[in-house]
């Protein structure tokens, strides 16, 4: 029995790590092609290592593409999204949680029909509404409407639900503002949910695509992921620019994710149960 | 005067904590939604004039193909990849929680990782990978000999679905095999030692003890992959752009080229509308499976 399950553990063991190469295959693919010419790209038969480590498809980014800028906006929309995406979350979830007041089954209800009314089914309406306020092409119209996600108001009402009312209560006693016990309580109390939440806030934010590419027109105003597709066109596409281009975009969150692995799949998991 | 005011910020404190939220709702949700209602009764180009149509884009969208054309295209997506991905999900979360395997971290996060990278990027390389006559998919297939012809995987109907159902099984079965790792972890030990001690072995426990006790969390990934194939958007808009003949063209797609592409604003909001009842429906049995699944 020992050596059977020894054998296999083995066995899969093997098997396992054919399937992890088979899903890291499309990264290394990606990683090499960003080193290659164009007309490597597409060889017969492929070329797995360029010959030639063609750095420059790297720095034509920068230089021709302003991938510099693009990289800062990326990490602006990513981070201000996350920070305030929390912030506001935490504080609905809050008052959701912990708070009796008129219109609270009313104002939940609205929670509830933001989740249930995607972003998509109303495209047509959110341009007109961002073109008549001049938002059109700024990265704050990015930004703006993934602020007080559902989601996150779900995730942090389920977290505040465990803040003990006795705490609460002893502060008011004390004479604290309900402004100075969400600052100086709730929040302290909330810096778990905050990581778990933020990444996965960050990760949405660093990959979002489709209200993006919609707004977003200029080449100093783009993001990563829009700044990517921009660089299509036609026949003439340059893929080894795209997959530098990917390269830049990925290889930060694949060091991140080894290095965090821990805390972020279980930031992960533990929101997709709660939210 | 201190105390007055006091009472006034524990009585209001709530509607301020709550007020961002409202406001975001009113601007991003409830204005445009309400606009997009409107708008689904008016044939609109995006010049100056709307002309209102009544019901004629609701008659157009019954009539013509193109809606129910994308509904079926996410239910074939989602009939070629859902069992598929789900079963290797199952598959990795319940060996990567047996005792005997290992580098199970590892694993873990090898899967993972497609599901945290760009879209974007993914969907780009997947669209080197798959083409036709140079892409490395076809050349590594015929060189191993299991194919003469090239398939022609981004150029023919069948062959689109499946490559953007490959895709999407890329992308999510770590998702779903860390939803179900968290499932099964939280199954009593006990269980399977009693079922050791009767002398089952470990393929009979997971068919008796680990399958039935996930039927609910299995329930719940499918219905979050049946809201995420309607709304698939990236992956066939960088993949195929919706085609070739429109064979990958999901709802979303279909909104996104009617309305920047083809600018026909009040046709668009009228699939929008439709679009919209379906994710209700579909996300109120989410509610309540979670409901009960809590």
């Amino acid at each position: 029995m020992r050596i059977q399950t020894r054998a296999l553990s083995i066995v899969m063991l093997v098997v396992f790590l054919g399937i992890a190469a088979a899903f890291l295959f499309p990264f290394a693919w990606m990683i090499s092609s960003s080193f290659k010419e164009k007309s490597e790209i597409f060889a017969n038969p492929p070329i797995w290592i360029p010959a030639k480590l063609h750095f420059e498809n790297f720095t034509q980014l920068f230089t021709e593409k302003n991938f510099g800028r693009v990289i800062l906006n990326s990490l602006f929309t990513a981070i201000t999204g996350t920070v305030g995406g929390l912030f506001f979350c935490s504080m609905a979830g809050f008052a959701f949680a912990k708070y009796n007041f008129r219109g609270k089954g009313l104002l939940f209800g609205l929670v509830l029909a933001s989740l249930m009314i995607p972003m998509e089914s109303s495209l047509v309406p959110l341009f007109v509404i961002y073109r008549d306020l001049g938002m059109i092409d700024q990265l704050w119209g990015v930004i703006l409407p993934r602020l007080t996600s559902a989601f996150g108001i779900f995730y942090m009402r389920q977290y505040c639900m465990t803040i003990e009312n006795e705490l609460l209560e002893a502060s008011r006693i004390d004479g604290c503002s309900e402004a100075r016990i969400y600052f100086r309580i709730v929040a302290p109390i909330l810096i778990p949910a905050f990581a778990s939440l933020g990444i996965i806030f960050f990760v949405e934010e660093w990959n979002n695509f489709l209200w993006p590419t919609i707004i977003l027109r200029s080449q100093e105003n783009l993001t990563l992921a829009v700044a990517i597709r921009a660089l299509q066109s036609g026949v003439r596409t340059p893929y080894n620019l795209i997959m530098s281009g990917s390269v830049i975009s990925v290889v930060p969150m694949l060091l991140a994710i080894f290095i965090f692995q821990k805390q972020i799949i279980a930031g992960l998991t533990e929101g997709t149960l709660k939210g | 005067m201190q105390n007055l005011y006091w009472k006034w910020q524990f009585k209001s404190a709530p509607y301020w904590f709550i007020a961002p939220f409202v406001i975001c709702f009113i601007i991003f949700v409830f204005l445009p939604f309400s606009y997009s209602v409107y708008l689904s009764f008016t044939e609109w180009h995006g010049q100056e004039t709307k002309t209102f149509v009544g019901l004629a884009n609701y008659a157009t969208l019954l009539k013509s193909g193109d809606f129910w054309q994308s509904i079926v295209n996410s239910v074939l997506i989602f009939v070629l990849y859902v069992p598929i991905m789900l079963t290797l999900a199952l598959i990795f979360a319940a060996c990567l929680s047996t005792t005997w395997m290992k580098w199970t971290g590892f694993f873990r996060t090898v899967f993972f990782i497609p599901n945290i990278t760009s879209v974007v990027a993914i969907s780009f390389v997947f669209l080197l990978i798959f083409n036709a006559d140079q892409g490395i998919l076809n050349q590594i297939l015929m060189s191993l000999g299991l194919l003469d012809e090239p398939i022609r995987f981004l150029e023919t109907p069948w062959w689109a679905r499946v490559s953007v159902a490959i895709l999407v099984i890329f992308r999510w079965t770590g998702y779903n095999m860390i939803l179900l790792l968290g499932g099964i972890q939280s199954i009593s030990k006990s269980l399977y030692e009693a079922a050791k001690v009767d002398g089952a072995n470990g393929i009979q426990s997971f068919w008796h003890i680990t399958l039935p006790l996930m039927r609910r969390l299995l329930a719940f990934c499918t219905i979050l992959s049946t809201l995420g194939t309607f709304s698939l958007f990236t992956e066939p808009f960088i993949l195929t752009g919706g085609g070739p003949n429109m064979a990958t063209t999901t709802p979303v797609v279909l909104i996104y080229n009617e309305s920047f592409k083809n600018l026909n604003m009040g046709y668009a909001s009228t699939i929008s509308i439709f679009f919209f009842i379906l994710m209700m429906i579909l996300s109120l049995v989410q509610l309540r499976l979670f409901r009960e699944h809590d």
